[in-house]
Order: C-alpha cells, then sequence, then structure tokens
C-alpha cells in the first residue's frame, strides 16, 4: 500500500519546499511520486526541479503546461496514476490557499479509498506570512481549504521562517500558533520544520524553556531546495 | 513594523495601502494576478473598494472617475494589459488625474510570454498612449524597494497630479522577500480642492470639471504650456538613481530593475580578477538621470559603459542621449525574457577589454 502526504496550507506557507525535501527523502527509500498539483503560480513552482528530482529518482507528476510558459494551468490526467495499487509514497503538492486546493475536490472518491493509516492531510503554517499570521487568518484559512478539498487534516506543520533572513524566533513564533490552532481545532501537530541548524537550536531552547512536545511533534530537517533568495538565483537561476 | 516575508505583488498592494490607496481597479492577467487578489481581500478591510472591471480600458476608467474625485487610486497589470490601458493613460495625463499603475512587465510583442521582461520602457518613458505628456515611472530591483517606492508613488503623483508608473519586472511581483512596510497611522493626505466631489448650486465652490477634450487650438495650447511647465519642475526635481562602486571604474554597467542586481553580482566577479567596474542604476526613468548616468560614465578612468536589459535595447538609447559621444556606450540583452547571469555580464566587460 502507499503512503499519501497532501501538503496543504497558505500561499507562500512552504509547502513546495517541505514537498521537495519530502520527497527526495522518501525516493531513498523506495518509490516515490511527487504529484505537481498547482494551479496558482506561475513561476517558482516544484516542476521547476525536475532535473533534480529525475536524479534522485523521483516520478514528477506536472500539469501538461507547466514550464512551457503558458498560462494554462491544467491538471494532468496522469494524476490518476498517483491511486494506482502499488508501494511507496505520493506526495501533493498543491497551490496556494484554498483557492489552489480546490483541484484537490475531485479526487475525494480516490482518497476516500486510502485506509486512514496511509494518509496525511497536512496544514503548513508559516506565522512570518502575513496570510495566515494569526489564530483567526491560519484557523479561517484551515475551514476553507477543508471545504473546498473535501479532506479533514490529520496533522499541522509548524514551518516558521523568514527565507535566507530565518532564525530561531520565527520557529517560536510558529509554536505559539500552531499551539494555538491545534487547540481551538483538535488537529494534532505533525511537525516542526526548519533548516537542521535551527531546528537544533529549536531542540534546546524547547528543553530548557518547556516547551510541550505534543505542539513540537517531529522534528523535520528540510534543506532549501525552492526557494531562491537573491544570492542563489545569481548562481542557479530560476 | 516588523519584518514578514511577503511576494513582490502582495507587498507592493499593501504598500499601497499603508500609502492612503483606497481604490483599486483592475482585471486579471500574469503575472501580476496577487495584486488584485490581495486588493480584493484587504481593501474592504480598510474601508476600501476592490473591482475587477470587465475590461482593461474600463478599470483604467474607473481609476480616472476615482482619482478625478480625489481619491487615492490605483491599477495593476502587465504589459499586453497595460496597452490596452494607454487610452486611458493619456487621459488622465491630459486631465491631471493623480494615479498610479503597476507594470508587471512580461515578454512581449503581443502576447508573448508570462516570464519577466523590460520590453516596455519605450512605452512607460516615452508616451505609449497618444499625445505630448509625460508619465513619472519608477523602477524597483527589490521587494523592499518596490514598497518605499509606492508611498513616493502616490506623494508625487498627487502633487504634481500626474500618472505615475511603477515599471517593474515579473520577477519583482513573483519573488518572495522578507520586508518591512512602513505604517502610516499619522498619515494626512493632500488637500484637492480640484476634485469633482458635488457641486452645490449657490455654494461658493465652482463646478469641477476635469476634461480633456480642448476644442478650441488656443485652450489646447494653454493646457500643454501648463503640463511642461510642470514636467520642466518634475525633471529638475524628482530624478532618482543609484551609484554603486563608480568612482574611479574602468567600465560602468547601466541598468534598472533586477538587472542591476545582477549587475552587482557581476561587478564583484570582476573585482576578484582585479577588473573595476561600477553601476549606474537609474531608479526614475522618467524623468531619466541624465546627469548622473552622464557623470558616472564620463569620467577620466572610464574606458567604455556597457547597458544591460532585458530587451533588443531600449534604455540604451537614453544613456547615449546622456553620454552624448564622449563614451562608446555598448549594450548587452536579449528579448524574450533572458536575464543574463553574472557570469556572462562578467565575461561581456572582460571580452570589451579585450578589445
Amino acid at each position: 500500500m502507499r503512503d499519501y502526504y497532501v501538503l496543504l496550507g497558505g500561499f507562500g506557507s512552504g509547502k513546495s519546499e517541505m514537498a521537495l525535501n519530502l520527497a527526495l527523502e522518501k525516493a531513498a527509500q523506495g518509490s516515490c511520486m511527487l504529484v505537481d498539483l498547482d494551479v496558482i503560480n506561475p513561476y517558482f513552482r516544484v516542476s521547476e526541479r525536475e532535473d533534480m528530482l529525475d536524479k534522485a529518482g523521483v516520478e514528477l507528476i506536472s500539469p501538461p503546461y507547466s514550464m512551457k510558459k503558458i498560462e494554462i494551468m491544467s491538471i494532468s490526467p496522469r494524476v490518476y496514476a498517483a491511486f494506482t495499487p502499488g508501494d511507496g509514497t505520493v506526495i501533493f503538492d498543491v497551490g496556494g490557499d484554498h483557492v489552489g486546493a480546490a483541484a484537490l475536490g475531485q479526487y475525494k472518491p480516490n482518497f476516500s479509498r486510502i485506509p486512514p493509516e496511509n494518509l496525511e492531510i497536512l496544514f503548513i503554517v508559516n506565522p512570518m506570512r502575513p496570510v495566515a499570521a494569526d489564530l483567526q487568518s491560519a484557523w479561517s484559512l484551515m475551514e476553507k481549504v477543508e471545504g473546498v478539498s473535501r479532506l479533514r487534516f490529520t496533522g499541522i506543520v509548524n514551518n516558521g521562517n523568514m527565507a535566507e533572513e530565518s532564525d530561531l524566533s520565527h520557529l517560536l513564533a510558529g509554536y505559539d500558533l500552531v499551539k494555538e490552532l491545534s487547540e481551538k481545532t483538535g488537529v494534532p501537530v505533525w511537525g516542526t520544520c526548519g533548516q537542521e541548524r535551527i531546528l537544533k537550536e529549536y531542540e534546546a531552547y524547547a528543553k530548557e524553556h518547556g516547551l510541550e512536545e505534543k505542539y513540537i511533534g517531529k522534528l523535520y530537517p528540510i534543506e532549501i531546495l525552492m526557494h531562491r533568495s537573491w544570492a542563489k538565483y545569481l548562481k542557479e537561476g530560476l | 513594523m516588523a519584518k514578514k516575508l511577503m511576494k513582490g505583488c502582495e507587498a507592493i498592494a499593501e504598500a499601497a495601502i499603508q500609502a492612503g490607496c483606497r481604490y483599486f481597479f483592475g482585471y486579471p492577467i500574469t503575472p501580476q494576478n496577487d495584486i488584485p487578489e490581495y486588493m480584493s481581500l484587504r481593501l474592504p478591510q480598510v474601508g476600501g473598494c476592490f473591482l475587477q472591471a470587465e475590461s482593461e480600458l474600463a478599470a483604467i476608467n474607473m481609476v480616472y472617475g476615482a482619482g478625478g474625485a480625489g481619491a487615492r487610486v490605483m491599477t495593476s497589470s502587465s504589459s499586453p494589459g497595460i496597452s490596452l490601458k494607454q487610452e486611458g493613460i493619456s487621459t488622465c495625463a491630459a486631465a491631471e488625474i493623480p494615479c498610479v499603475v503597476v507594470n508587471m512587465m512580461r515578454g512581449g510583442p503581443g502576447l508573448g510570454n508570462i516570464q519577466a521582461s523590460q520590453g516596455d520602457y519605450f512605452q512607460a518613458v516615452k508616451g505609449g498612449g497618444h499625445g505630448d505628456y509625460h508619465l513619472i515611472v519608477y523602477a524597483p530591483s527589490s521587494i523592499q524597494e518596490a514598497c518605499d517606492m509606492m508611498q513616493k508613488a502616490f506623494d508625487v503623483a498627487d502633487q504634481y497630479r500626474t500618472p505615475v508608473m511603477i515599471l517593474a519586472d515579473g520577477l519583482i511581483g513573483q519573488m518572495m522577500e522578507p520586508v518591512e512596510l512602513k505604517t502610516n497611522p499619522d498619515l494626512v493626505l493632500p488637500e484637492k480642492p480640484w476634485a469633482a466631489t458635488g457641486y452645490t448650486p449657490g455654494g461658493k465652490k465652482p463646478r469641477s470639471v476635469l476634461n480633456s477634450l480642448y476644442i478650441e487650438t488656443e485652450d489646447l495650447d494653454q493646457l500643454l504650456e501648463r503640463l511642461f511647465a510642470r514636467y520642466a519642475v518634475i525633471e529638475a526635481n524628482e530624478q532618482m538613481w543609484e551609484t554603486y562602486n563608480t568612482e574611479g571604474a574602468e567600465y560602468i554597467l547601466c541598468a534598472y530593475g533586477t538587472v542591476a542586481r545582477v549587475c552587482k553580482a557581476a561587478i564583484r566577479i570582476l573585482g576578484e580578477q582585479g577588473v573595476k567596474a561600477g553601476l549606474v542604476r537609474p531608479i526614475s526613468l522618467w524623468p531619466f538621470p541624465s546627469k548622473a548616468v552622464h557623470d558616472a560614465i564620463v569620467q577620466d578612468s572610464v574606458k567604455e559603459a556597457l547597458t544591460v536589459e532585458v530587451s533588443s535595447g531600449q534604455m540604451v538609447e537614453d544613456v547615449r542621449l546622456a553620454v552624448n559621444g564622449e563614451r562608446p556606450v555598448q549594450f548587452m540583452g536579449k528579448a524574450g525574457s533572458y536575464i543574463p547571469t553574472a557570469e556572462e555580464i562578467a565575461e561581456r566587460i572582460l571580452q570589451m577589454r579585450r578589445g
């Protein structure tokens, strides 16, 4: 049976970053399929990392026109291949907000046949993004996304970051927000995402200050593969 | 306000709201859709109005209406959409309507593509619409600069009663960078006694008429004299530019927008190889900072200049006019959204050096 991860969240919350990291990790352990279900963004989408994914052995399902530099945001019929019997992991990277999440709604019958233990539906939170910076806006976004995607969240992910200027304070702001959000919705915190160095600082801080384990979850170190800081952009292009 | 991680389009929209913009009229086109999207969410929260018009033409004429009534108003689009708005922009310039127009440039001509480009320089600074007029045109090279520019854009639009254009390439709109948005709780908007806000018969205020039709030759002449006297003041007072490493440089790069940031990286590469290069970056494209560009390039140490653009060569004409033959000005650029790398720019300078 395949394991499924569906990554959802606010616009620019870091879904694609997590999707790429998860895909590389899972591909190293077995087979992995990454579905680019982003119907929102013209630039900065996982399909731009096709070469890297290809080398790592990740099977990428992109919209037929993505990276052809035209703006027909369509969904590949190959997405259904993700629901065929098989092994390994399938990751869905979904476009921003509830608008992008609407693309998922049509797969409701397919998702409902997946046993709950094989399905993680994660809401990624970055409190440094003004679209979901406080409990009210994050909670309202969560409800809207659930509505249109016709899926129920199984976990919340703290991805507090400020791109190249990220530090511990952003994860701490994330901790406060995911704690409130988890208390409000009853959805558990799946984990905390961040660059390894910052994650280590966070772990130490959490011990020292007694942050609650259940609002930290799994510590998930990620490498920045998607976001282009200006320095990285100059070196590697988009 | 603490730093936030924002996409260029969102940051520009929020900065406009902080600058007192309460009305947005637009029509969708990639890669600027995040501006109307953000405005549709935020403007109702601050007592403003967002309206998706039935066309670009309708949108710019709604801008004319709101600007004519004295409100701070903006629209945004991307290259082909800006072409559609040109008639209205010319009308706003003639009727002296303050407003802000954002162009997130994409590849052209025609429908072109949706990648970043700088092909609309001529359109923005040499007219674009019909008739004798200018727009004040600003070109940001980072998201932070784009934010800071919005306040300035609304202020000068009101001060000179003119449309102002923010000319950014698609990258500025789509990139995410940490930005600090300046809030402006004590913002006082200037009085606009000329605004058409309603007429009371017998009242003290005369009827406000905002018009661009002047049938009599003398009347149109008068309007143009008034506009061009104002443009002279703008040219004298509103030029903006940045110089980087120009003093004593052997080569001067000239670029605007995100390309200027690539040039800075090229300058560092050249420096490591013992070649001293500098950059002059026009921030206001009209009024063009001719003297600053001239003075950066025409120094004893400078052999040649190189203008880099994501176009087939547009701003380079203004650079050559500014330099007036006192130094050779070469051009590097390709249309079709190709942004040169820092290595390519450095290599071009090294080639020029080898002769």
